[in-house]
C-alpha cells in the first residue's frame, strides 16, 4: 500500500516539475508572464521613490517615512493642512488642527504608491481649486476604507 | 536641461532635453523637444494635468509645453473616489 502511494506521489511530482520547467521556458508562458509582470512591479516602484525623493523636501521624506502621511498647506486656504497618506486612502483636511473633512481622489489609471502621493502634493500646490472640486468629500472618520483605484 | 516625466502604471516616463542646444537648433535636442511636446498635447487631450516643477519656486499648473521649464510633470486625469 505504502509503496503505491509513494509511486503514485513519485509520478504526481515528476509531472508538476515537468509542467514548471515548460513553462518557464515557453517566451509567453504565465511563469515568463509573472516574472515580467513582478519586474515590471518593482521597477515602477524603485522610480515612484525616485520621484517622491525628488520631489519633497527632506523634511517632508522624513515625515512620511517616519508618520506615513505627507501633510501640504493650503496655498489658499489659511490654516488648512492636507494629510496625504503615503499608502493610499482618503486625504484628510485639517484645518487650525482639528479634523474638518476627508477627500478621495483618485487617479483614473493605476500609479505606484509614491505616484500618488507626488500627484496629491502637485494638484495641491498648484491646482487646488480643481482638485477640491474633483475630489469626493466625506465627513471626517466616516470611511476609513483604502479608496481602490478605478 | 529640461525635463518632461509623465507618470503611469510603469512609474515616470522621461524625456530630456538640452535646452542649450535647442537654441542652436541641434537636430538631436530639436527632436527631444519635438517629443516631449507632442508627448505632453497627447496627455493634455486625455484629460491629463500638467505642472511646471523649479526648484524654489511654487508648483505651477501649466495649459501649453513649456520649453523653458527646468521640469514638467504631468499626473494621468483624476476621478473623485
Amino acid at each position: 500500500m505504502l509503496e503505491t502511494l509513494s509511486l503514485f506521489l513519485g509520478i504526481w511530482l515528476l509531472f508538476l516539475l515537468l509542467a514548471i520547467y515548460y513553462l518557464s521556458q515557453s517566451p509567453d508562458g504565465s511563469v515568463g508572464r509573472l516574472r515580467e509582470s513582478v519586474s515590471e512591479h518593482l521597477s515602477a516602484e524603485s522610480r515612484a521613490k525616485a520621484l517622491l525623493r525628488e520631489m519633497l523636501s527632506e523634511n517632508q521624506y522624513q515625515q512620511l517615512i517616519k508618520f506615513g502621511y505627507l501633510e501640504v498647506t493650503s496655498p489658499s486656504i489659511e490654516n488648512r493642512i492636507y494629510r496625504i497618506p503615503g499608502a493610499g486612502g482618503l486625504v484628510k483636511v485639517y484645518e487650525r488642527g482639528c479634523a474638518v473633512m476627508e477627500l478621495c481622489l483618485q487617479p483614473a489609471e493605476p500609479l505606484p504608491d509614491g505616484d500618488v502621493v507626488v500627484m496629491h502634493k502637485l494638484m495641491i500646490e498648484g491646482n487646488e481649486q480643481e482638485y477640491l472640486q474633483k475630489a469626493n468629500h466625506f465627513a471626517p472618520g466616516i470611511i476609513s476604507l483604502r479608496c481602490q483605484h478605478l | 536641461m529640461g525635463m518632461l516625466r509623465v507618470m503611469s502604471r510603469r512609474g515616470d516616463d522621461r524625456i530630456v532635453w538640452d535646452s542649450n542646444k535647442v537654441e542652436t537648433n541641434d537636430p538631436e535636442a530639436v527632436a527631444a523637444i519635438r517629443e516631449a511636446e507632442r508627448i505632453f498635447n497627447e496627455e493634455r487631450k486625455r484629460g491629463a494635468t500638467a505642472f511646471r516643477v523649479e526648484s524654489g519656486k511654487t508648483v505651477e499648473r501649466i495649459d501649453s509645453f513649456d520649453r523653458t521649464a527646468e521640469q514638467i510633470v504631468i499626473v494621468p486625469r483624476v476621478v473623485g473616489g
